[in-house]
Order: C-alpha cells, then sequence, then structure tokens
C-alpha cells in the first residue's frame, strides 16, 4: 500500500544517478528478457520508506500504466518486494507475483500482464543503499545462476553508488570552497611554484583592478607588487622552493602592493602553502589597509598636535607671566626698595610719590594676573557650571554677544572645559578675524540627552580655515572626547561652528 | 662710581622703573634700546661706562649680545638682568664677558656699585 506520495527530492538524492540507473535497467530489460525494471532507494532520511528513482520498460500501453503506478508508489522498508529485499538484505524471486495477495502493486501487475519478479539489494560498504526489481510478462521458476549474477550486479552497483556519493561530496566542497572565496571580503591570490596566478577572486578583482581572466596565468609578481620588491619576491619563491625554509609563510605582515593603475598602497598578506596532487599551491590572503594606515597616521598627528597644543599652552602662560605680571612686580619690588630709601632719607614726598605708583600698578598686576587664571582655567566654570561661566565670558566678550538656552546641569569637568573654550574660540575668533558685529552663542542637549551640542555663529567676513591652528586645536580637543567640530564660514560672510561632544557621565 | 648707562629691555615699563631708579642713584641714562641689535648700535654710538641688558631680548639673547659688547666695546662693562633670579644665569653671564648679573627685582644704584667694584 503506497504510504504518501513520490516526493521529488528521492530522485535527487539517490545515489547512483538516475542516469546510470536508467540506462542499466534498461540493458537489463532489453537483454535480460525482462518488460520492466526499476530502481528503488530510500525515500526519507531515516530511510523507512523507499521510492522508485527509475524504471524502464517496453513501450506497451499497459506496462507504462504500471510503471507510473511504480514511480508514484512509496513502500515502508518490508513491505513488497522491494521493501522485503531493502529490509533482509538478500534477494527475491516470485515465480508469479500476481498470486501475492501482500504485494501493493498485484493489481496493477495484472492489469499490465506482468507475473514474474525478482528483486535484488544494491550493497555498499554502508549496506543496502536501494533495490533494483525486475518484472517479466509471464511466469518464470527462479534461476539460481541468474540469481548469483544479479547479486553481483547489485553489488558493482553499490560501488559506483559509493563512488558517486564520494564525487559529490567533493564537488559540494569544491562548491562550498568556491562560493567562501567569491563572497569574501579579503582579496584571495593563488599562485603555482612558478609564481603564476591560478585563483583571482572578485575581491582581488575589485582591490587590484585586473579581472580573474587578466590575471590567471600571469606572474603575480608582475601584476600586484611593486616593482622594486618583485626581484625579492622571485628570489624568495626560488629560494624556499630549494631549501624548503620558510620566511614569510604562515605570518601575517605589512607589506606595499600595487594596482593596475599603478597607485600603491599598503595591506596586510598571509601566505599560505597548500599542496594539491604534491604541487605546492601559495595562497595569499590580501587585506587593503589603506583606511587603518590613514586612521592610524591622523591619530599619531592629532595626539601630536594635541601635546604641541599643551606645550603651546605653557609657552604662551609663561610669555603672559613673563610680560605682564612678572614685569609688574619687578618694578612694584625695585619702587618700593627706592621708597624705603627715600624715607631713610628724610625723603618724604618723593617716598609718598613712589608709593602711590605701586599702588596703581598693584591694581593693575592684579587684574593682568586675575584674567591669566580666567584663561588657564576660569574659576566660575569649575565652581558654577557652564551657564554663569558662559554668561561672564558673554559679558566681557569684545563683540556684543549673546548667549541662549545653556542647560543648568552640571557635566563632565572635560566637557564643561572643551563647551566653554570653544564658545571662547569662537568669541576670540569674531573679534580679531572676521570684523564682527554680534555673536549668538547656544547650548544646548540632543534629544536623548546624550551629547552636548554648542553653536557660535557671527556675522563677520566667513572665509576661517578650518584646518587653522586653533579652530583644529578645538576639533582635536573635541575628538578627545568622542566629538566633532565643524566649521561652516562661507566667503561671503559669516561663521558657524558647531560641536558636538557626547556628555553621558 | 655712578656713570653713564644704557638700558636694553624690550618691557618699556622696565625701562622706565631702570630710569627712575638709577637716576635717583646718580647715573646719567644716556639711552634706551628695546631689542638686541638696536642695543649693539647704541652702545657703539654713545659709548656708556655701562649697559643695562635683559637676558630674554625679543630678537637675539642678551648673553649672545653681551659676548658682542666685549668684542666690539672692550671698555663698555655690561650687567645682565632678567626677572629669573640669579642663582640660574650669574655664571653663564660671566662666561659671556659680563660683568655680573642682577635679578630685575634687585636693581638699585647701590646694588649695581657692588658688582662692578668686584
Amino acid at each position: 500500500m503506497p504510504v504518501g506520495e513520490h516526493p521529488p527530492a528521492a530522485a535527487a538524492a539517490a545515489d547512483v544517478d538516475s542516469g546510470a540507473y536508467e540506462a542499466l535497467l534498461q540493458a537489463i530489460t532489453e537483454r535480460l528478457d525482462w518488460r520492466l525494471a526499476a530502481a528503488w532507494e530510500p525515500a526519507t532520511a531515516d530511510g523507512g520508506a523507499l521510492a522508485c528513482v527509475a524504471c524502464s520498460t517496453a513501450a506497451a500501453p499497459g506496462l507504462r500504466d504500471f510503471a507510473e503506478v511504480t514511480r508514484t508508489t512509496i513502500l515502508r522498508v518490508g513491505e513488497g518486494l522491494p521493501g522485503r529485499v531493502f529490509a533482509g538484505g538478500e534477494p527475491a524471486w516470485l515465480s508469479d507475483a500476481t498470486t501475492d495477495d501482500r504485494l501493493p502493486r498485484r493489481a496493477a501487475a495484472e492489469r499490465a500482464g506482468l507475473h514474474a519478479a525478482v528483486a535484488f539489494p544494491v550493497r555498499s560498504e554502508r549496506g543496502v543503499v536501494g533495490v533494483v526489481e525486475l518484472f517479466a510478462d509471464h511466469p518464470r521458476a527462479p534461476d539460481a545462476e541468474l540469481l548469483v549474477t544479479l547479486d553481483l550486479l547489485g553489488a558493482l552497483l553499490g560501488q559506483l553508488a559509493e563512488r558517486r556519493a564520494a564525487e559529490r561530496a567533493s564537488h559540494a566542497a569544491q562548491e562550498r570552497y568556491r562560493a567562501t572565496l567569491q563572497a569574501a571580503l579579503d582579496c584571495v591570490v593563488t599562485m603555482d611554484a612558478d609564481g603564476r596566478v591560478v585563483e583571482f577572486n572578485p575581491a582581488a578583482e575589485r582591490t587590484f583592478g585586473y579581472t580573474t581572466g587578466e590575471a590567471v596565468g600571469r606572474e603575480m609578481a608582475e601584476l600586484i607588487v611593486p616593482p622594486e620588491l618583485r626581484e625579492r619576491h622571485r628570489r624568495g619563491l626560488r629560494r624556499y622552493l630549494a631549501e624548503g625554509r620558510p620566511r614569510i609563510l604562515d605570518r601575517r605582515i605589512e607589506i606595499e602592493a600595487q594596482r593596475a593603475d599603478g597607485q600603491r598602497f599598503p595591506v596586510e598578506l598571509t601566505i599560505t602553502r597548500i599542496d594539491v596532487g604534491g604541487t605546492p599551491l601559495f595562497t595569499g590572503h590580501v587585506r587593503d589597509i589603506s583606511d587603518r594606515k590613514r586612521a592610524e597616521a591622523e591619530l599619531r598627528a592629532s595626539r601630536a598636535r594635541i601635546v604641541e597644543a599643551a606645550d603651546e599652552a605653557r609657552r604662551r602662560i609663561e610669555r603672559d607671566l613673563h610680560d605682564g605680571a612678572q614685569q609688574q612686580l619687578v618694578s612694584l619690588a625695585v619702587a618700593l626698595r627706592l621708597a624705603q630709601r627715600r624715607l631713610d632719607e628724610g625723603d618724604a614726598a618723593t617716598a609718598r610719590e613712589l608709593l602711590d605708583e605701586v599702588d596703581a600698578s598693584l591694581t593693575t598686576a592684579l587684574a593682568e594676573l586675575r584674567e591669566l587664571a580666567r584663561g588657564i582655567h576660569p574659576a566660575i566654570l569649575t565652581e558654577g557650571g557652564l551657564a554663569p561661566a558662559l554668561n561672564s565670558l558673554v559679558r566681557r566678550s569684545m563683540v556684543p554677544a549673546a548667549v541662549t538656552a545653556v542647560p543648568d546641569e552640571r557635566f563632565p569637568a572635560s566637557v564643561e572645559a572643551a563647551a566653554y573654550f570653544l564658545i571662547a574660540e569662537g568669541l576670540t575668533n569674531a573679534a580679531r578675524h572676521a570684523d564682527a558685529a554680534r555673536v549668538e552663542v547656544a547650548v544646548r542637549t540632543d534629544q536623548d540627552g546624550a551629547c552636548l551640542v554648542i553653536e557660535v555663529g557671527d556675522d563677520g567676513a566667513g572665509g576661517a580655515d578650518a584646518e587653522g591652528g586653533g579652530l583644529r586645536g578645538l576639533a582635536d580637543r573635541l575628538a578627545v572626547l568622542g566629538g566633532t567640530l565643524s566649521v561652516s564660514s562661507p566667503p561671503d560672510g559669516g561663521t558657524i561652528l558647531r560641536g558636538e561632544i557626547p556628555c553621558a557621565s | 662710581m655712578p656713570g653713564s648707562v644704557l638700558i636694553v629691555d624690550d618691557h618699556p615699563r622696565f625701562r622706565a622703573t631702570a630710569r627712575r631708579a638709577l637716576e635717583c642713584d646718580g647715573w646719567t641714562v644716556v639711552g634706551e634700546a628695546q631689542d638686541g641689535v638696536a642695543g649693539l648700535a647704541e652702545a657703539q654710538r654713545l659709548a656708556p661706562d655701562l649697559v643695562l641688558l635683559d637676558i630674554g631680548l625679543p630678537d637675539i639673547s642678551g648673553l649672545v649680545v653681551a659676548q658682542r659688547l666685549a668684542a666690539q666695546s672692550p671698555a663698555v662693562a655690561v650687567v645682565l638682568v632678567s626677572t629669573q633670579d640669579a642663582g640660574d644665569f650669574a655664571e653663564l653671564a660671566a662666561a659671556h664677558g659680563a660683568k655680573g648679573f642682577l635679578a630685575k627685582a634687585d636693581l638699585s644704584g647701590p646694588a649695581l656699585d657692588g658688582l662692578l667694584s668686584r
């Protein structure tokens, strides 16, 4: 009795490909005087049911009907003639199948005028992998000699099945390898022992600018190695093949490569040796690290700029102290000593005059020191936060300025300082370079409160250089905090500095 | 003995202070210069008894100016001054042909006399 529809996948999963079966079954029907031959294999993954994977028959209409029934029948293991042979592993011969009521296709066989039936197992190293059955159009007594031949045939078919399975597995592995190669983000370039390219994946095509067709067969050194390194590459390969001592195999190295248009770029390269059929091949995995190198260089440059800016700030403070308060205090000391001596000499009037000068100088010195200290780090920022510090900054601005919407909350000290000095720089630039008449300052947090957004806009001359010392230094300072600075300063006027600083503490 | 003096310093406030202090003590300030090149030229032109010379000049180091003055006008006494204290520069001043070194805050007629009489 059929237990289900014939799954279309069964034939595709066959251990012996159906083409080979069809040819074999056709030979049996034509040469051994059997009218119909069918091959069965497990239809399910658990091997609990069998399906017909090939069927060959003469052209008579009745036979075609039986063949159709056979092709669409699923048999449980142990069921019907194929099921019994699959389960028992031994050939079986029915002199007249139409007399056996247990056979699911008995009626169909009768209609087709089929009588004798014989089935033999297809055996491989894994055991029984299928069954072949034959039908004759007349009753036929068991033929021991034929049974031996069929048993042998079953074993041969089993070997064929094994070989086919191995080939399919190998083919699948190759397909997987090819797919991996195609999808790889890294370039994969394989060369033979002569240094000629035998494999060039799509990433290599994109990176180096050659198609696989152009690359395969050419010497790899000539293709992707910069000219001055080619001879070294060739010598290395020759030496390795002669002495067998690798220097760069299986290591990650950084080196320069060259594109089809001659452009050179840094790559990370790993070369591994693979042996296929005794011939060594060398596979290079190449990764374009231009972006990484650029980022590293920019990081180094920004670190150097930050250190230089800190040194410059120290030099400026030293200069300001030297030129300002220090000179004031020197003058005070000299004047005080002079006043003392005038008093000692009884010249009270000159002493008084000198002391008045000392008093005025002290006031100036104090104011200069206060201004200097504020420039280093304003105390009001430390004590009161951004809002009062910015109000104070704006009050002292040389250009009329307004500040709006400063959040009252406190932020990490480094964030507050970066925001403060961004605005201070904007105000100074507006006065010194842009000749602005008005500056607007706005400070707010973004929607989810993760970022402090600062904008300083002036109505001055525009054309500010974002790469200039002051703005570059600000951008570096913000970058250290994970923030960014953008400068919009068209030549026809107006400058907007916009800083964003992550502020979640 | 007080005589004529040329003051070479880039800070106008110090030049004024020095002029006042030295004049009070009987020195005659014959000229002022604000950098090394002008100082050398004025020293040659005015031939003062003393050049009061700042170390931190904007164009050439005062030490170099002292060395050139010693070669150019050996009769002129040079006293180097700085806002730094004497410990830092006294030896250097001597090595560059100067008569001595004074911290600016210690400047007075008697202090100069002390240095010059050594």
